[in-house]
């Protein structure tokens, strides 16, 4: 079942490149409508990982058309990318309701210019 | 092949997702949340139908529906469940189901990569803040949901955007997609021959190696393929070549192997690149949470005050 013995660009489990695109789409603007709703920096955050993760099936599917395997080495480095985003993410929204003692973004409004 | 959904479809579908996430979405108790769940799977389902009926005669495998209807349905919970928790948990369902695409794509080390960083580290972290970051109820009441959780910022205009651009994004179903080329595997006897030990272990769990043989080796260290087959060596009867039409089954090059060799041989800084990410974002989030935080007196009173104003029993 490996790529290499079936080498056969168009059975990617039966669906076609479209497919693919399409549920990588619906995933990322469900990702910026959270983005854009949810108020708790949290969930906010949580909806930037849902972009990554539809970013990463559209390249994996791309790759997996094209028979490249860059994309999945690019995945690799989304992941690392998330995995730092997270990190600091979360460190930031500790210390900011340790500040506040609230997760909503708009205790932080007098920060605008 | 003729279009891969009518665009008037995939428009009209667009909308009423569009309605029914909006409906679904979080807004102090006075929307019917249920109502637009509902309505956005239905939509969900019908634009999958949609495409299963006009895939043609290869129709996509039914993984393919049940992950991505999974995925996407587990990622409307995400962004309208007002408890964060179990937000982060619906996430890790729509981790999964991503795997599983990416299984059904023959991405196998990429699938198991993603569960056990997404899954296993990223939302973990994600959880631990959660509850760090949530104050536990008093004894005697319920718990109580923020109202920054159970409320959306500008819904419909936020609906509306993502919604566009979806729309805009699923244009390219109707201009060309269907002229995209695709590419073909680059062929496997170069990546072999640099492989020679696992030739040799491949050949000699078959029984096709005698004692004493090895695979042969050029100046480089990579094994002699060529069109007949792989040069053996060092046997009682002297060279050899053992045929490519005998060749095991697993003398493939794995989807696996191809990744590293795509990643560590076309790609080398990409690894460096990223442990300095790494390193740059460990040494932030230790510089960050050692910082000592005066509580800010003032905001924390204004804030308790507003609180006991949208509470309604304050003073």
């Amino acid at each position: 079942m490996t790529l290499a013995q079936s080498g056969m660009p168009a059975a990617m489990g039966g669906a076609t490149l479209g497919h693919y695109l399409l549920v990588s789409a619906i995933l990322f603007c469900l990702g910026l409508i959270g983005f854009l709703t949810r108020r708790n920096l949290i969930i906010m955050f949580l909806c930037t990982e849902l972009m990554f993760q539809a970013a990463g099936l559209a390249l994996i599917a791309f790759g997996r058309f094209h028979m490249s395997f860059t994309g999945q080495t690019f995945v690799i480095f989304v992941l690392t990318v998330a995995a730092a985003e997270a990190a600091m993410a979360l460190a930031l929204v500790v210390l900011l309701f340790r500040r506040r003692e609230s997760l909503d973004a708009e205790a932080w409004q007098d920060m605008k210019g | 092949m003729g279009q891969f959904i009518q665009p008037f479809l995939m428009f009209g579908l667009c909308v009423l997702g569009g309605a029914g996430v909006l409906l679904a979405l979080p807004r102090g108790g006075r929307s019917p949340q249920i109502l637009g769940a509902l309505g956005a799977g239905l939509v969900l389902g019908l634009a999958l139908l949609a495409l299963g009926l006009t895939a043609g005669p290869d129709h996509p495998s039914v993984y393919f529906y049940i992950f991505s209807a999974l995925g996407l349905g587990a990622a409307l919970r995400v962004i309208t469940h007002p408890r964060p928790v179990y937000a982060a948990l619906y996430f890790v369902l729509t981790v999964i189901a991503t795997g599983g695409l990416f299984l059904l794509l023959s991405a196998e080390f990429m699938a198991f990569s993603l569960i056990i960083v997404y899954a296993g580290a990223i939302l973990i972290t994600y959880l631990f803040v959660i509850m760090l970051a949530t104050q536990a109820p008093e004894e005697d009441e319920v718990e109580a949901l923020a109202d920054y959780d159970t409320s959306a910022r500008e819904p419909i205009a936020a609906t509306v955007a993502g919604f566009l651009l979806l729309a805009l994004l699923t244009s390219f179903f109707f201009r060309g997609i269907n002229n995209v080329q695709p590419g073909a595997l680059a062929p496997s006897p170069t990546l072999l021959a640099e492989m020679p030990l696992k030739i040799e272990r491949a050949l000699e769990s078959h029984g096709l190696l005698k004692t004493g043989e090895r695979v042969a080796l050029d100046d480089s260290k990579h094994a002699i393929i060529t069109d007949a087959g792989v040069k053996i060596s060092g046997g009682a009867s002297g060279d050899r070549v053992v045929a490519k039409s005998d060749w095991p089954n697993d003398l493939e090059v794995t989807n696996i192997e191809r990744v590293g060799f795509n990643l560590l041989r076309d790609h080398p800084g990409t690894i460096e690149i990223a442990g300095v990410i790494l390193l740059m974002a460990m040494l932030g989030a230790v510089v960050l949470s050692r910082k000592q935080v005066q509580i800010d007196d003032e905001a924390k009173r204004l804030q308790a005050l507003k609180l006991g104003d949208s509470a309604g029993g304050g003073t």
